[in-house]
């Protein structure tokens, strides 16, 4: 197994919404569990004023959706293999070729026949916005933020709302933290 | 008529009281509160008149005098007594009549007792000098005319006149005098040495 | 007292009686003016009616379009926790075999 990693200096700033080929609908049928989320801004500033300040984690949530302009995400969970087309994966990896786009990290297993990419856009050296793609045997997920977003931010989402912590940036020994080594099931 | 040398009195030491009042009374001796029709008819002569002695014009005066009845209508429950109408009754028709002229630039009617009074019959000179007198008040200014139909068509004296024109008394009593002067004088030359 | 030529004056300025019909014109005018103002009087009333009406149901409909606002706004909120709640288990794979290099 060989993975890439690459992490670039991020700072806040605005995005583009990637186009999700209209074939990942047809998915939902074969799908056994399916995440389905489009929320554009207005969608997410009346979000935003039903996330309560006097909650700490709801009011940190609030601060880190304050930036962004949109929220869409599409997950497949099947049962059976091969359920969804490469070529739909490969239409979403061609819009992230354009200017601006850059993959920053790249887990690939052949053996398990898993792939994970994360990619950021950037605008005048600061980021504009990130898509995530998990390409495994039984499951598609695509995730695109709009938005400005930065690091701490990702990191900070963990452990808020019932969301796991996550790990990102350049490892740092004392800072950083630790992943879960337990699975965890989505809970969707 | 007045003697030489003497000089003219312009007001009268009457009663207040004017005959349609007496009336009035007598029909209201039992305080039995009076009812706009009543009221009506026991008072459009004398509105009627004010307005048709300061216009000359029977037509317009109608018009006035309804219009101050219909006013009256409006505002009939706040006036007590009937005294209280009697002198709302010529404070509005006089004013009324005022605006009339003003706001139609209306000139008095002037007829027949323009030309000169002959001198003929008794009761026919009685009848242009009438005509005469009544058309030489049409004549005066309008404060003056209206001081005039008040004093000598409804015996008011100076304070009331006052109070209902809302001019001072001694303005009353200054028109009085001069409009009786300027009068005297016209109706000398018009009729020579004949009264 | 007055002398005679104020007495001729008097005399000029008697009292006339308007014409026979007056009184039936003054009734008249004065019953047109009570249905005007009764018009009027319904008019407004019917225009405060109608006022007080658009108060209410404008407060109805408002009431209810914050009613639909609320829940489209729970609604939205509930997806957003779930599309976080995605990306960031999804990052934590990603973190995970990263970090097993």
């Amino acid at each position: 197994m060989k993975y890439c990693v690459a992490l670039l200096a991020l700072v806040p700033l605005a995005a583009q919404e990637i186009k999700m080929p209209p074939g990942l609908d047809k998915l939902a049928e074969k799908a056994s569990d399916v995440v389905d989320v489009t929320l554009d801004g207005a969608l997410l500033q009346l979000a935003s004023r039903f996330l309560s300040e006097k909650d700490p984690d709801e009011a940190h949530v609030k601060h880190i959706v304050g930036g962004l302009k949109g929220v869409y995400v599409k997950s497949f969970e099947f049962d059976d293999l091969n359920q969804y087309n490469q070529s739909d994966v490969e239409e979403i990896r061609a819009q992230l070729k354009a200017p601006g786009w850059a993959r920053i990290v790249s887990a690939r297993s052949k053996r398990n026949g898993d792939n994970s990419e994360i990619y950021l856009k950037t605008e005048s050296g600061q980021v504009a916005g990130l898509v995530i793609i998990v390409a495994e045997p039984k499951e598609l997920t695509i995730v695109n933020l709009v938005g400005s977003i930065r690091p701490e931010d990702i990191r900070d989402l963990g452990g808020h709302l019932g969301i796991p912590k996550i790990d990102a940036g350049p490892a740092k020994p004392d800072k950083q933290d630790k992943p879960e080594k337990k699975d965890k099931e989505d809970n969707q | 008529m007045r003697p030489a040398g003497r000089p003219p009195r312009y007001y009268s030491i009457e009663a207040v009281i004017t005959p349609g009042e007496t009336r009035d009374t007598e029909q209201n001796a039992n305080s039995e509160p009076r009812t706009f029709v009543q009221v009506l008819r026991a008072q459009q002569s004398m509105v009627f008149s004010i307005a048709y002695q300061f216009l000359r014009n029977r037509e317009a005066a109608e018009e006035v005098a309804q219009d101050v009845f219909v006013q009256l209508h409006q505002h009939f429950d706040e006036l007590k007594s009937d005294a209280h109408i009697s002198f709302w009754l010529r404070k509005v028709a006089s004013h009324r009549s005022i605006d009339y002229v003003r706001k139609r630039r209306f000139e008095a009617g002037v007829g027949l007792e323009d030309a000169p009074v002959a001198a003929t019959g008794g009761e026919q000179q009685d009848y242009f000098l009438k005509r005469r007198l009544q058309s030489l008040v049409g004549s005066l200014p309008e404060k003056p005319r209206m001081v005039m139909i008040l004093r000598y068509q409804e015996d008011m004296m100076p304070e009331e006149i006052a109070s209902v024109l809302n001019m001072p008394v001694r303005t009353v009593k200054s028109h009085l005098q001069r409009s009786l002067a300027m009068l005297r004088e016209k109706i000398d030359r018009s009729m020579g040495d004949v009264r | 007292m007055m002398d005679d030529f104020e007495k001729q004056l008097k005399d000029a300025l008697s009292r006339v009686g308007p014409s026979p019909f007056f009184e039936a014109r003054v009734l008249g005018a004065v019953k047109r003016r009570e249905r005007e103002h009764r018009a009027s009087s319904r008019l407004w009333w019917a225009s405060a009616i109608a006022a007080v009406l658009l108060v209410v149901v404008g407060s109805l409909w408002q009431y209810e379009r914050n009613t639909r606002e609320e829940e489209a706004g729970k609604e939205a909120k509930a997806r957003l926790e779930l599309a976080l709640r995605v990306t960031s288990v999804r990052l934590q794979k990603i973190s995970r075999k990263v970090e097993g290099i």
